[in-house]
């Protein structure tokens, strides 16, 4: 599959040239994309290719074998590491994230199975867990266009359940009437209006939409958005609209057009990750959202197991066994994250504040490596999963970044490792066997 | 396939080998003193359990020495140079199991040098299980997708842990943890010597596996087969016993004491036990007036006194206190 880089319409592949390090690695995978996407264009509806879609990305080589492919897929994770900047990124950890919805006549178009709606709706769902998984302290509002109004769906809330819960009732969210976007990212606002500055402010727009009725000027709501720093993210569903463009654009957001299903799911998840502060690459005037940073005093509790003593709750004042003792007051808390009801401390579970850590110590990349001329001793076999290497090495294109004799080296304890055991230790892991850190 | 529990099961066993540990479990002065050999045999026992209870089941065992892990046993590999003579007196699977397993054991001990002795690599060992539970139960590129996601075993970890925690340890070891989630692996503690350790009960916690402190280590076999013996899919009619509490703290960045309560970075969340001006992490620096205030608000070693009861809008009795003695396990 090679590269074609004239691809008619760019996603983020135009993005401003400051933002070093943030799309060097995804840029590569953007071409790819694009070709796919074209592809689509050609066919009328995207429902009638969407059995063939899967084999677009993997190809047959003459033999009739998939490994070329599949190397070809783990080459290039191997060069994305490689760019990825070896030191701590700084990344927002605090985020605020007012997921806006397209609720018009238009999502319930089925160019997407089984409508853009449905789809969306299931879609946003995942998103939300997801997004929560990754971003322990954030916070997640709901807004729906629909009729030409903004309409609040779900508050502002840290807890994954509740904003799930204001995404459950299909019903309660049948689409009608026209959007607007103005009305929509005006309501959004006043959500977050009340935000401490070290927060980061996010708009996701889902917009099924080719038009938007708007009680004032929209670009006013622009000026404001971008005064106020709040980052709007636009995924399209129909086509490119240049307001959509513009608004992405100047705040810092992402826009992208989803050609089928899957793209839609990874142009949707790209956003999940805490986004990489921007203060040191681009200026203030930019309107990225880079709040000052603070230190804040947080407890880790005990937690109390269901079959404890029976006590009443402090959040609550409801009887019952489990709960959370906060560590100054020791008062007992249903539910963490909170804020202590008792003394103010908040109190965070610390597997939570955990989960973001392999951002901030990632395992240095292993070096291919290229012959064994090097060490006369050798091991025969993955340091981590005992899988023994091949004895030749493998006939064939040389990839670059791939190593021929399937061996991976960490620079610093100097062990081997498979080619399999290289990914999971990067992707998953995030601590080398070999050095245990 | 009928029920989950016919599954076949992958049981990886992390032996904590650190000698200093093991002499002092074998001090007589101890409530119930247990010595590494008599450990030995009865975790050879609890191994040869698990094969003889499904024919498909499979095993890995791998071990922490000081500064080192190491694999060994594992269903898939041969690590002996010379397969163990047939006896007629043994099953050859227990006899390859108890063989291999000694045999590693002790040459990895003999190598030990003496004078110091570095941190035992319980992460290491930790990792490299997982490593292996990855190239398990990854449908291989080689093999048909059909066959192999049929007789993939359930996989999970159980640490037989006897060293303190480790508090420089404390991110891999949260990272392992997020990864076994990941492959749907249960964690398992069995705490044989030393104290609770904070970092393995929540691993337990997390992956909804169990953590259990050994009270009667003249009983540790028994611990093993009511309790880690049957898979998770089993357990739940069997009320395995579940941890008591569960401690959530965390191990600071800067000292790596473990810490209740700490101070974090709003940029990367990395945790300090006292106000800095500068994270250390990602070298943000942090405004001087919030230095101050964090720095009279900073907790006295002596327990803030809860604020009196009828300040409460809704003035209930509270009973903290009575919660803080767990109940046994009755449920
Ligand atoms: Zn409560
Ligand atoms: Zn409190
Ligand atoms: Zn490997
Ligand atoms: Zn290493
Ligand atoms: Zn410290
Ligand atoms: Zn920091």
């Amino acid at each position: 599959m090679d590269v074609d880089s004239d691809s008619d319409i760019s996603l983020f592949g135009d993005e401003d040239p400051r933002a070093k390090g943030k799309g060097k690695g995804k840029a590569s995978e953007r071409p790819r994309k694009g070709k796919a996407k074209r592809k689509a264009k050609e066919q009328a509806y995207t429902w009638e290719a969407s059995y063939t879609r899967s084999w677009d990305t993997v190809q047959e080589d003459e033999t009739g074998s998939l490994q070329g492919s599949v190397e070809d897929l783990m080459a290039r994770g191997r060069r994305r590491r490689l760019l990825a900047p070896a030191s701590a990124i700084r990344r927002t950890i605090i985020r605020h994230l007012v997921l806006i919805l397209d609720l018009s006549n238009s999502m319930m178009d089925r160019d997407f199975r089984p409508t853009r709606f449905d789809l969306a709706l299931r879609y946003a769902r995942e998103f939300v867990a997801e997004w929560f998984d990754q971003n322990p302290l954030g916070q997640i509002g709901v807004v729906g266009m629909r009729s030409g109004l903004g309409e609040r769906v779900g508050e502002m809330s840290g807890n994954p359940q509740d904003v799930l819960r204001s995404l459950s009732d299909r019903a309660k969210l049948e689409p009608a009437g026209e959007p607007s976007l103005q009305n929509a990212i005006e309501m959004a606002r006043g959500n977050m209006s009340h935000l401490p500055t070290q927060s980061s402010r996010e708009i996701l727009i889902i917009y099924g939409s080719l038009t938007t009725c708007d009680p004032g000027n929209i670009h006013e709501t622009l000026e404001v958005c971008v005064k106020s720093r709040i980052r709007i993210s636009i995924i399209a569903l129909a086509a490119e609209m240049k307001i959509c463009r513009e608004l992405s654009d100047k705040t810092g957001g992402k826009f992208g057009v989803a050609m089928n299903e899957g793209h839609f799911k990874d142009l949707l998840f790209e956003l999940v990750p805490p986004p990489v502060q921007q203060a040191t690459i681009r200026n203030a005037g930019s309107g990225s959202g880079n709040p000052p940073a603070d230190l804040m005093m947080m407890g880790f509790p005990t937690r109390l197991p269901d079959t404890s003593t029976p006590s009443l709750c402090a959040c609550h004042s409801d009887m019952k066994s489990e709960g959370f003792l906060c560590p100054r007051c020791m008062a007992k808390v249903c539910d963490v994250p909170t804020d202590c009801d008792i003394c103010g401390l908040m109190i965070v579970s610390s597997p939570h504040l955990a989960r973001s850590y392999h951002h901030l110590f990632p395992v240095k990349p292993y070096e291919a490596v290229a012959s064994l001329d090097d060490t006369s001793q050798s091991a025969s076999a993955c340091h981590a999963c005992a899988r023994p290497f091949p004895a030749a090495p493998s006939s064939g294109v040389v990839t670059e970044g791939i190593s021929p004799l399937g061996r991976y080296r960490c620079p610093d304890c100097h062990h081997d490792f498979c080619t399999e055991c290289d990914v999971f230790v990067h992707d998953v892991v995030h601590c080398c066997p070999g050095c245990g850190k | 396939m009928e029920a989950e529990a016919d599954k076949p099961s992958h049981l990886a066993v992390i032996v904590d080998l650190s000698p200093t540990q093991w002499y002092l479990s074998a001090q007589a002065s101890n409530p119930y003193p247990l010595s590494i050999e008599s450990f030995l045999s009865q975790i050879l026992a609890f191994l040869n359990a698990h094969i003889a209870t499904k024919n498909e089941n499979t095993l890995a065992v791998f071990g922490a020495f000081p500064g080192k892990s190491v694999m060994l046993y594992a269903s898939t590999e041969t690590l002996v140079d010379e397969p163990p003579p047939l006896d007629a007196n043994s099953y050859p699977p227990f006899k390859m199991v108890d063989t291999t397993v000694t045999q590693r054991i002790f040459r990895e001990l003999d190598t030990i040098d003496p004078g110091d002795e570095p941190p035992c690599a319980l992460v290491g060992a930790l990792t490299k299980a997982l490593c292996y539970i990855n190239r398990i139960t990854l449908p291989s590129i080689s093999t048909s997708v059909a066959e192999g996601s049929t007789n993939v075993p359930d996989p999970r970890i159980l640490i037989l842990s006897v060293s303190p925690d480790l508090s420089s340890s404390y991110i891999p070891i949260m990272n392992a943890i997020f990864s076994a989630q990941k492959l749907k692996v249960t964690i398992d503690v069995c705490k044989i010597y030393g104290p609770d350790t904070v970092f393995l009960q929540q691993a337990a916690h997390l992956t909804n596996g169990s953590y259990i402190f050994l009270e009667r280590r003249d009983a540790l076999l028994q611990y093993l087969i009511m309790s880690f013996l049957p898979p998770p899919s089993v357990r739940k009619v069997l009320a395995v016993p579940r941890q008591d509490k569960i401690d959530f703290r965390a191990a600071c960045f800067c000292h790596k004491n473990i810490v209740d309560i700490g101070f974090v970075c709003s940029v990367c969340l990395s945790i300090f036990c006292q106000p800095v001006p500068v994270c250390s992490t990602c070298r943000t620096k942090f405004p001087i007036k919030a230095l101050q205030r964090l720095k009279s608000a900073c907790p006295s070693p002596a327990p803030a006194t809860p604020r009196p009861l009828a300040n409460l809008n809704n003035a209930v009795p509270r009973t903290t206190e009575a919660t803080n003695h767990g109940t046994p396990g009755l449920r």
